[in-house]
Order: structure tokens, then sequence, then C-alpha cells
């Protein structure tokens, strides 16, 4: 360090200390201002926008469809389908995958970098800074789908074309309504993606790394596929978090039926309330022994 | 970061754990039942039929098609409950310019997942194959052939009441004589409502060669003997059956004899 | 470094106690890291914590600053508790825990504007003056990966500065600087203490400590090993010796044996070492000068408060951590 010279200061001695109160929207402003410095958000809301343009134009292409997938046989030539085809792909793993990097990294990363000291040493709780990074995770999981949706709606649209859409239940949907009801099942997939976001977060705190916070929510929605495809456990499929994200199955049967769709919402409600709770008592409770 | 993973993995083994102690407890609860099938399966399929119709351009209307449909999981001895790819429903609907087989009914194949999705296939001679001419004469995807459809796992589990009947049919192409000069028949008994009894009567064209009873399960097979002797230089063997309970076969069935 | 007419603005305090530190107990599984401290800082002063690495100034520090609950105790901070206040604790108090940690991928403007956020702002001008104080001013646009130890540990000093704070808790402040640094460090906390700052410092260098505090407080293993003013420590220090250099050892010799009260030793590496209480020391000296024997270099082998910290928290008491104000009355025996 060197002296400098500096020109002259004139201060006045304030009587006491300012009181100052920051509230939740500064601490909310710093969160997102970090994240918005960080190549990977931009990068995965980019390839949200991005990505669905090729994946339409191959699938468009293909000559055999994809049969296996609910909406897969009509999905080469007609663009309702195709969305729907997309939709149920992204529900296996990419959504859990997509919200899981900003809300499995948003606590660790502080114990990566080792400025926890530095953040909760300033005039804002760790309530407060808890709140902030939980809506900025959250805010952060409804662009991505507002972008995967609209962005593969969009193209398939536009790439394969507008044309009636067969429902699950054989019939006929005109254009109009079939726009309304894809929109819709996008729509349904929120709930289940917030309840992952605050998995992500639960595992983020507890765990303290990134990695975990990223790769673990990702690797339970797998397993949760995976044992809900089982048979004859009824009971424990309508508690896992995956299976809300069919329950927009019923948007497109005739008659349209709701029922997995409430069931699903309280389920996510429930995930989410538990989850973020216990990572709250976490957070406050914790001792910052590291940095 | 080990005890990261252990604790993952612990809550892993967990969930498995519970799943496995819910699987013996609960016995195999679902919501894929078979009353559940029984309702869905024929809506899918006449709004299905409906398009084929529309595409071969015919008029056909779904109520009209009078769709209704019996399912069995795996035979009689499993219960009709939960996912699967062995489920089995017989369906027989209305429609001038498809008559049903004698014994009333087409057999659809369906593979059920968890998810309350089901994917239905039926008898080509009934539905088409997979491709079919439309009205300007170019080749489309049959939308009968194969069919996915999804149902409300909440709806109403009252049974149907849809019974049709096991189809009792003879299935050996040739037949051997034994040691003893004698031979014997393999025949089945298909999916359907309480399974086949009846008698089969051989015949030599003009020499009555016994009549041999049968009762068997639906989706199961078996052996009858003659209960005669071959006479020699038999060269086929005609059989004729009468169901008691069940359908049979619309004419006798002649098997030849395998030359020694 | 600072400019000489550079004040920190100076608030009344209403408590005479700027910290309170009551019994406070801290066990990390088997390990009592913190063993019933009790510290009172009184506002206006300069407080030292001493002690050796792992002696449990840096957990206190932590406990002050809410970072860590403490088993047992108050902390009162400015006459608030966490438990009745909160964050509202740290109102007026900033500081820094070991080495500061910012966002490497933020420049450090905007890691300061963030943590001013936090703050709930700062009055207009102000980050451009501590900028100029800390002398940051030309990098502040640069990413906080890049910079070296001096520049973080300086944008820590200014992060602390923008609170504007009546408390600065400095945890091992000069800890990784080079020489240079350290200087202009010890500066600084000088000049920021005289300008009426309370300044609860911790280090385990007792040089630094010896230069700039008014009380200081020893630690050794989690317990209290010696609380007082810096003049009561200076006078139980022990003697530590001189080295004398002169251009006739032989005579300083036969000198040293006429002044029983002084011990004169030759030392493997063929120096005079010279130990005594001071006045006898001084006479001794005097006796060299009258008896021509010129003085080439007369040195202190270390500050007497080093020789006494050395002994406070080196001695190893069979008995466990026992009670350390015995063991300094045994050793000054």
């Amino acid at each position: 360090m060197t002296a400098t010279q500096a020109a002259p200061l004139t201060r006045e001695a304030p009587a006491q200390a300012p009181r100052r109160h920051p509230g939740l929207g500064a601490a909310l402003r710093f969160e997102v201002r970090k994240l918005r410095a960080q190549y990977r958000a931009w990068a995965v809301l980019l390839g949200a926008v991005l990505a669905p343009i090729p994946i339409v134009v191959i699938i468009h292409g293909q000559s055999r469809p994809p049969k296996d997938t609910l909406f897969g046989r009509f999905a080469t030539d007609n663009g309702f389908a195709l969305t729907l085809l997309v939709l149920g792909f992204a529900t296996q793993w990419l959504l859990p995958l997509l919200t899981a990097i900003v809300a499995g990294d948003v606590f660790a990363s502080e114990d990566q970098h080792g400025t926890w000291k530095t953040v909760l040493t300033r005039s804002t709780s760790r309530a407060r800074i808890f709140w902030a990074k939980t809506l900025t995770a959250g805010g952060f999981a409804v662009l991505l789908l507002v972008l995967l949706a609209a962005s593969t709606i969009v193209s398939s649209l536009l790439i394969v074309g507008s044309q009636p859409l067969i429902g699950l239940s054989g019939q006929t949907i005109a254009a109009g309504t079939a726009l309304k009801l894809v929109t819709a099942s996008w729509a349904s997939t929120l709930a289940p993606t917030l309840g992952f976001t605050c998995l992500a977060i639960l595992l983020s705190v507890w765990s303290r790394n990134p990695a975990v916070g990223i790769a673990a929510p990702v690797v339970l929605g797998m397993v949760m596929g995976l044992v809900g495809g089982l048979g004859g456990i009824e009971a424990i499929r309508s508690l896992l978090l995956t299976t809300p994200f069919e329950a927009w199955h019923g948007l497109l049967t005739q008659p349209r039926f709701t029922g997995p769709l409430v069931d699903g919402l309280l389920v996510c409600g429930a995930w989410s309330v538990l989850s973020l709770g216990a990572a709250f008592l976490m957070h406050r409770r914790r001792d910052i022994t590291g940095g | 970061m080990r005890r990261t993973i252990l604790v993952l993995v612990v809550a892993l083994a967990a969930i498995l754990g519970l799943g496995t102690a819910v699987i013996a407890v609960g016995g195999g609860a679902s919501n894929v039942t078979r009353a559940r099938l029984e309702k869905s399966l024929p809506t899918v399929f006449a709004n299905t039929y409906v398009n084929q119709a529309h595409i071969l351009g015919r008029h056909v209307t779904a109520r009209s098609l009078h769709a209704k449909a019996m399912c069995d999981k795996h035979g009689p001895d499993v219960a009709d409950v939960g996912p699967g790819g062995d489920w089995v429903c017989l369906m027989s609907w209305t429609d001038p310019q498809v008559p049903m087989p004698p014994e009333g009914y087409g057999k659809f194949e369906l593979n059920v997942h968890s998810n309350d999705c089901f994917t239905a296939g039926g008898p080509s001679k009934l539905t088409g194959f997979l491709t079919i001419t439309d009205t300007r004469g170019k080749e489309v995807t049959n939308p009968l052939f194969e069919f996915d459809g999804c149902f409300d796992p909440g709806a109403d589990n009252t049974p149907t009441g849809v019974f049709f009947p096991s189809l009792f049919a003879v299935t050996s192409t040739t037949l051997t004589r034994d040691a003893k000069g004698g031979t014997s028949l393999k025949v089945n008994c298909g999916t359907g409502a309480h399974g086949c009894a009846g008698t089969v009567v051989a015949s030599d064209g003009n020499v009555n060669l016994g009549s041999m009873p049968y009762r068997l399960k639906e989706e199961s097979t078996g052996t009858l003997r003659l209960p005669a002797r071959l006479p020699p230089g038999t060269k086929e063997v005609s059989f004729e059956v009468r169901p008691t309970t069940g359908a049979g076969p619309s004419g006798p069935a002649t098997i030849p004899v395998e030359r020694p | 470094m600072l400019p000489s007419c550079w004040v920190p603005t100076f608030r009344r305090m209403t408590n005479p106690l700027a910290v309170d530190v009551i019994g406070v107990t801290k066990s990390f599984g088997s390990i009592c890291a913190v063993d019933d401290i009790s510290v009172q800082v009184a506002a206006g002063e300069v407080y030292g914590v001493l002690g050796p690495n792992g002696a449990g100034k840096t957990t206190l520090l932590r406990m002050l600053f809410g970072l860590i609950r403490p088993d047992t105790g108050t902390i009162r901070v400015f006459d608030k508790t966490w438990d009745e206040a909160g964050v509202g604790v740290l109102e007026g108090v900033a500081g820094f825990i070991e080495s500061p940690k910012f966002y490497p991928y933020l420049t450090g403007r905007q890691n300061l504007e963030g943590l001013t956020l936090l703050d709930g702002g700062i009055r207009p001008g102000l980050l451009e003056e501590i900028l100029d104080v800390v002398d940051l001013a030309d990098r502040i646009d640069r990413k906080v990966g890049g910079y070296s130890y001096g520049m973080r540990q300086r944008l820590g000093v200014a992060a602390s500065l923008l609170r504007e704070p009546m408390l600065l808790v400095l945890d091992e402040p000069a800890n990784g600087l080079d020489p240079a640094g350290i200087r202009d460090m010890r500066a600084l906390v000088k000049r920021l203490a005289g300008s009426g700052l309370t300044v609860l410092l911790s280090s385990h260098d007792m040089d630094e400590v010896e230069e700039i505090c008014d009380n200081v407080t020893i630690l050794d293993r989690g317990a209290v090993a010696f609380h007082g003013t810096i003049a009561e420590l200076r006078t139980m220090a022990p003697d530590p010796g001189h080295v004398l250099s002169t251009t006739d050892d032989e005579r300083a010799l036969v000198i040293g044996a006429h002044h029983p009260t002084v011990t004169v030793t030759r030392d493997p590496e063929a120096a005079l070492v010279v130990t005594g209480p001071r006045t006898e020391v001084s006479a001794y000296v005097a006796a060299l000068v009258r008896a021509d024997v010129d003085l080439l270099g007369f040195t202190a082998t270390r500050t007497p408060l080093e020789a006494l910290f050395f002994m406070l928290t080196d001695t190893t008491s069979a008995n466990g951590s026992g009670r350390h104000t015995d063991r300094l009355q045994e050793a000054l025996r």
C-alpha cells in the first residue's frame, strides 16, 4: 500500500448511528445481481429458448415417430403433439436439473466462496437472506419454464403446423382449444418444478456443496420417476414429487378430469413447505465456522 | 462429502424399503382397475374408429358403435388390478361394414402403465393393418392399428357387468399316433368369462371315433385324448366342438394324421 | 496511507461498554473452543485479544458477530444481545473474521455495492471517499477473483468502513500481509482508534498489540490467561535479555562478574547475553562505558511482553486447562 494524497474531506459528525432498515427487496436485488453475473444462469435461460428449435426440427424430420411416449405417434406431423412430446420428455429429468442449477447452488455457493461471514455480518437477518435466495431461485424457475414452454410451443407450431390434435380419448381437438390445453399443460408443471426448487434448496443448505445441490435433486427425481412406474404401490406413488408432472393428461381426455391436478398441487405444496421449513431451520441454527 | 453420499444412499434405501413394505402390506393397490379400463377403452376406441372412418371417407358416430369391453389381467388367477403389459380386453361394437366374428368380439392387447395411460392394439382383421389408403389414394398411418388412451384414476370403479364368453379352439396342426395307436389333441381356451366346457366329437368322415368332454379355465391350454384307437390308414380326423360354456369354432376342424 | 485530514465519522456512545462478554462457552463436539470467557471492552478504547492459534480468539469474535451460537453465556454489544435484537446487534459494528472473502466473479465495486444493499444504503459519496482511503480506487472495477491478498484485505477494510461503525472488530488484520502492508494496516488502525472508534483487535503478534492497544486479554486454549492494561502486563514481564556486542567481550565478562545482580553469559554464537532487572542492566552498561568498552550493539532478544506471552501460553500444566492466573504467579515467583 502506498500513501495517497487525497483532497481534503470535510465531514459532519452526526449525533448517533444512522438507523437503516434494509428490506427484503434490497437483499433480493443483491441476489439477482449475483445471479446475473453468473454465466451458467444465462446459459440455462438461453438454452431454454434455443434448444427446443433443433429438437423440433429433428423430430419433425423423423421417418418413424417415437411411439413409446404419449403423443409421440403424432409428433412428426402435428405441432401440438410435438409440444406435448417435448413436455413429457422435459418432465423426466430436465426440469429438475434446470431449476437445480440455480436453486442447488444459491446457498452452497456461499460456502464454496466462504462468503457467509461477509453477508451475515451486515444489517440483514439470516431469515431475510434465506427468503431473498429462495425467491430468486423460485423466480428463476418460473422464468425458465415460461421461456421453455413458449419456445417449444412457438417453434412446434411454426415448424410443424397447427393441425387439429388427437386427444387422449381419441377425440379430435380443434387448433384453438388445443393451444389453450397445451399451454395449460405446460403451466401445470410449474407446481412440481417449484417443488424441485425447494428440494434443491434443502439439499443446497444441508450439503453446503454446489455439486450435491445440483446433482442430488436430479438423481432423486429419476429414482422417484422409476419408483412411480412400478406397479402396486399407489400409496407411495401419490406422494412422489414426480407424479404431478403427469397430471396434465387429464386436460386432454374427454371428459377432462382434474383430480390428479388438484392432488398434485397439494403434494407439491407439502414437499415445498417441508423442504423450505427444514432448510430454514438448518440455515438459521448453523454455526459458520469456515470461510 | 462422504457423509453426504452416505445419507443420500440411506435415504434412497429407506424409500425403496418403504416401497417394498407398502407392496407387501397393501397387496398391490393401484388406480388401474378392470372397471376403469372397461369404461375407458370403448370410449377411446370409438373416437379413434371415427377418425379412421373419416380417413376412409365414411361417416360413423362414436355412439352408433355401442362399443363395450371386458378386460382381464393375465388370466383367471391374477387379480385384475395394476399396470402391466398383460391386459387383454375383449371388445365388441356395431358397424355394418365390419361384422364381428362368431364369438362376438375382437381381442385387444393392452399395455397399461402406472400413470393411468395405455396403448392398445387389436385384431387386424377388424381394425385394419398398419397403414390404410385414404380417399385421395395416399397411404397413411391407420389410427386404429395401435392407439393410446388415458383414463381418470378417480373414475367410478363399479363393475360394468360386461361379459364375453371364452373361445375354445383346437390348436393341433397334425395328429401323431402314439405307441398304443391312439392320439391326442391340443386345445386352448381363450380370455372370457367362465372358461370353456363342452364335448368334442371326433370322426373319421364315416366312423365316429368317440367324444371327449372338456372343461378348461379361461386363458389355459389342455390336451384331450381320443377315447378310441385310430383305425389304421386314417388320413384325417374331423373334430366337432359342441360347447356348453363358452364359444366354439364356427365349423368342425379337420386335422391330418401324420404319416408314419 | 490515510490523508491526515480524513477523519471517520464519530458518534457519541450512550453506554460505557461497547462489548460485554459474560461467561461464554462453546464446544465443538468434544473440543472446548471457548471455556467460560468474560471480556469487557469500554467505548472508545482499543482492546486486544491475544493468544496462539487455537486459543479461541476467532471463535469468540465469530460469536460476537452472530456467526456461531455460544453454548452458554451472553454477549452484549452496545447493550444489545442477539436474542433480543437479532441482527440489530450489529448496528454500528463492522469488521472481518480471518481473511475477508468476496464474490470472485463480481468486481470490487459490485461486491461493495451489494454489501451496502444489505446494509440498507450509505450516504452519497462515502464509497468514493473510502476507496481513496484504502487506495483501491483504480482497481475497484476489476473482478475480485484477480485481486492479490493485500487488495482483498483492503477491500475488507473498505467494506467495514462503509458501515460507518462505532465498533471495529478485526481478526488478525495484518495476517498474510507483506511488511509494507503490515505497517500500513497498523497505521490505519491507529488512526481509526485515535479518532474515537472502539477497536477490538485479535492477534497472535505481541508487537502489534503492544503498539496499539490500551487493554488486552490473553487467551490460551479457550480460557482467559490474563486481563488488564498493557502497562500492567509490562510490569509483570520478565526481562527477556539483551544481546550485547562490544569491542572487548572478555573485559565485558569480567566487569559483569563484578555486578552480581546481572548475568552476563556467552551464547553458542559467541555473542554476549545480559539478563537482569532493567535498572541493574543500565548500571552495568554505564560501567562498561566508563571502562572504555565501546558498545557496538545492544538489542533485546524479544520484547518483554513477548516473553511474558510465551510464558503464559506455552506452559502445559499437568492438570489440564487449570487456573491460568495461578500459573502466572507461579512463573513469576
